[in-house]
């Protein structure tokens, strides 16, 4: 059977740092970080009061009447996917849209809408529960009102594997085109965990990052020996992922090429992730790309500055790639715009492609002190640019012990 | 303020309904008003009234005059049970 390319002909982002691919990728170049102490009621006794909120009035897309149906989540998922339909300068009523789909990752869902339903149940002792919680909340709400406002009747389906869920749903997506199932497909993710009860939650699990006292937009530090943890951020990114010919034929904008895809698990602890089941998850990536190792150019990594992730990466990739390794320039972008969860992965995957478009790659930000477990190229403090950079590893790793990782190639016409 | 008008309010405010569109003879489908913006209708109608609708929201509600009609019969129960001199004014919406 003839596995057939996915092109990748439109990016759509609402994040902590731009709500456009362009003003993101251009923020994370500067360094600049989009983590801030939180100040709001979400935040209210918390230990360590920081996130990566994202700028966003959902009053300015949707009327009121529709806004009573869109949890937040929801909200940035139809966003950024409107977005990158139109950067893909594509027609959809005109396509078969039985074979367009929707995948996207997103671990927790109306996060927002359940807090506010359990306030009222449970602190202000009423029963009078919005009659539209459980479909504000269900994690699937984003994918179907992308399907049902594009008119997109393939396959729409929710990956929910914690961090590494959108991740899943790129490559997924793309697997549907590859092997014949979808001409077009509408993938990414979407995660609005900065809500009291979430925020909570993840402090109890002592893995947030402390609150640099200082300057709380640098308390995210991957692979750094003073790291403390992650910073959660909320946003949505999409990518219009579409059979080659198919992008060639209507003269579509190629940003580059998903051409690799590995999905491993680690089958060992909810929380601690292997180096085994890392590495395995970036080998099948580069074998199903028909890649060799020295055909990286740069990893984004998963890099979320919690002890455990950052060492067991370097080691994964350290035995993944061997002396070449060291070559390989690695940066962690959420030390900027934090982890962004069941977005996380397709955030980053859209950053992977601005660094084709751009032949730069941003930098582990806030990195002056290297762990010495962590003794890779981290490309520490600032950009690189002026570089080839024809394909980028992007990892994605989760609890659970999902491990997805996609490769993106620049564009080639061959 | 009638009952129509407060309702009226409450639709072109909370469910962006167009004020000219509202007659009592419109159909709340035709104002685009589903199921379940009807249950959480009633959530501002028991604000704003003051009044407890019971877990058994009728569902022949299709008219605005239907609903004007059934505020009204909360009201009039309301003001049956109320103790004499006590004031008859809406909460506020």
């Amino acid at each position: 059977m003839t596995v057939r390319r996915v092109a990748i002909t439109g990016l759509g982002v609402v994040a902590p740092l731009g709500n456009s691919s362009q003003e993101l990728f251009a923020n994370l170049i500067a360094g600049r970080s989009g983590v801030q102490h939180l100040a709001g009621p979400e935040a209210r006794g918390l230990r360590s009061p920081i996130g990566a909120p994202v700028t966003f009035d959902g009053s300015a897309h949707f009327p009121a009447p529709r806004l009573r149906m869109l949890d937040r989540v929801s909200q940035l998922a139809l966003v950024a996917a409107g977005q990158a339909i139109v950067d893909a300068r594509i027609d959809l009523p005109v396509e078969r849209r039985e074979r367009c789909g929707v995948f996207v990752g997103c671990s927790i869902g109306g996060a927002g809408t359940t807090d506010e339903g359990y306030h009222t149940l449970y602190a202000e002792r009423s029963d009078r529960i919005q009659p539209y919680s459980v479909l504000n909340a269900m994690t699937s709400a984003p994918a179907s009102w992308i399907g049902i406002d594009h008119g997109l009747s393939g396959p729409i389906l929710t990956y929910s594997t914690a961090c590494s869920s959108s991740a899943v749903a790129l490559g997924e997506a793309a697997r549907r085109i590859m092997f014949g199932d979808a001409d077009i497909m509408l993938a990414g993710g979407a995660e609005t965990p900065l809500v009291y009860g979430v925020l909570r939650a993840w402090e109890a699990m002592r893995t947030v990052a402390a609150e640099d006292p200082q300057n709380p937009s640098a308390s995210c530090r991957p692979f750094a020996r003073t790291r403390t943890g992650l910073v959660l951020g909320e946003g949505a990114a999409f990518a219009v992922l579409e059979e080659w010919d198919h992008a060639v034929a209507r003269g579509a904008p190629i940003h580059g090429e998903l051409s690799g895809y590995g999905l491993t698990s680690d089958v060992a602890h909810i929380t601690r992730p292997t180096p085994t089941g890392q590495a395995n998850a970036m080998q099948a990536a580069l074998d199903s790309a028909g890649l060799e190792k020295g055909d990286v150019d740069y990893i984004n990594a998963h890099g979320t500055g919690t002890l455990q992730n950052d060492a067991v990466e370097t080691a994964a990739i350290k035995s993944v790639f061997g002396e070449r390794a060291y070559a390989i320039p690695v940066s962690s972008t959420k030390s900027m715009h934090g982890h962004l969860l069941g977005a996380a992965g397709a955030l980053e995957f859209v950053i992977a492609v601005m660094c084709l478009k751009c032949a730069a790659v941003p930098p582990t930000m806030h990195l002056d002190s290297p762990d010495p477990a962590c003794d890779l190229d981290y490309v520490a403090g600032r950009a690189r640019d002026g570089m080839a950079v024809r394909t980028v590893m992007s990892n994605s790793f989760a609890f659970g012990g999902t491990n997805a990782v996609l490769i993106v190639k620049a564009f080639d016409a061959r | 303020m009638s009952t129509l008008d407060t309702l009226m309010d409450i639709l072109v405010r909370d469910y962006g309904v167009a004020r000219e569109q509202v007659t009592s003879e419109a159909t709340l489908a035709t104002l685009g008003l589903d199921s379940l913006s009807l249950l959480e209708l009633m959530f501002k109608i028991e604000d704003c009234y003051g009044v407890k609708i019971a877990d058994d929201t009728p569902t022949d509600l299709v008219t605005v005059n239907d609903v004007v009609r059934y505020i009204d019969g909360l009201v009039a129960r309301k003001a049956e049970l109320r103790p004499a001199g006590a004031p008859d004014v809406p909460t506020g919406t």
